[in-house]
């Protein structure tokens, strides 16, 4: 629990976490979610050393990824999905602001 | 009639001397007045600042809302075994990864950022209560 290395893990999958929920579009947020957790958790009884720190490194890798992906995804959103809940319908905002009326009722 | 005048003269006199003495008056009425007019702004700011200061979260309510949080979460295993003083890998059956999601999910519901050191430092429910307690700008 206490050792460097499972620091830096919990460290790392912080991080992913934290990450993919910046996502705008919610196929891509949720993906990454998911993907963070298996990931983790399919790994979660490797013990080999060498073995690990590979993982660690492709983690790291993947988080490049995301912090990317993230910044591309703001530049073009999507309307809500329905499954999202909360606002839903088209932007309406003007002046970048994301202002969303149902407008098929 | 030489009377008449010097009694009308007097008369004037006075009303004009009640006059001029009147001003004087009103400002030394006035004074307190003014002092109560500058010293309400400040109590009503103090007033404020102790209404901002105390509007912090209860220990009850912050206690509450991690509890349903950890209801609400699938992995943990004996859900009688959850209340305000469960460890999380001892009693609710979570590993390290859990609690990273448990702390993240706290994080959300008060909406703060808690930073890697402290998040590590997480493992019961008492804690996290006490490190929200401890942030002024959780909500």
């Amino acid at each position: 629990m206490s050792n460097p290395t499972a620091m830096q893990a919990r460290s790392l999958y912080r991080s992913l976490l934290r990450q993919s929920s910046q996502f705008a579009a919610y196929n891509f947020r949720e993906y990454a979610w998911r993907r963070t957790k298996d990931a983790f958790r399919e790994h979660s009884t490797v013990t080999d050393e060498r073995r690990v720190q590979e993982l660690m490194q492709m983690g790291i890798k993947e988080l490049q990824v995301l912090k990317r992906q993230t910044v591309v995804s703001q530049f073009f959103q999507l309307d809500r999905l329905v499954v999202e809940g909360g606002k839903t319908g088209k932007q309406t905002g003007n002046r970048n602001g994301i202002i969303r009326t149902n407008d098929w009722t | 009639m030489f009377r008449a005048a010097i009694l009308r003269a007097a008369r004037t006199a006075s009303q004009s001397a009640v006059r001029a003495q009147r001003p004087a008056f009103q400002r030394i009425t006035q004074t307190p007045f003014l002092q109560s007019r500058i010293s309400t702004p400040a109590t009503s700011i103090s007033a404020i600042r102790c209404y901002a200061s105390s509007s912090g979260l209860g220990q009850d309510e912050v206690t509450g809302r991690i509890m349903d949080l950890l209801k609400n979460f699938d992995k943990v295993q004996d859900q009688s075994k959850l209340s305000a003083s469960s460890h999380f890998t001892n009693d609710l059956g979570l590993d390290s990864l859990d609690t990273v999601e448990v702390v993240m999910a706290i994080e959300e519901e008060f909406s703060i950022e808690i930073p890697d050191k402290e998040a590590d430092a997480i493992h019961s429910v008492s804690q996290a209560v006490d490190y929200i307690m401890a942030q002024p700008d959780a909500h």
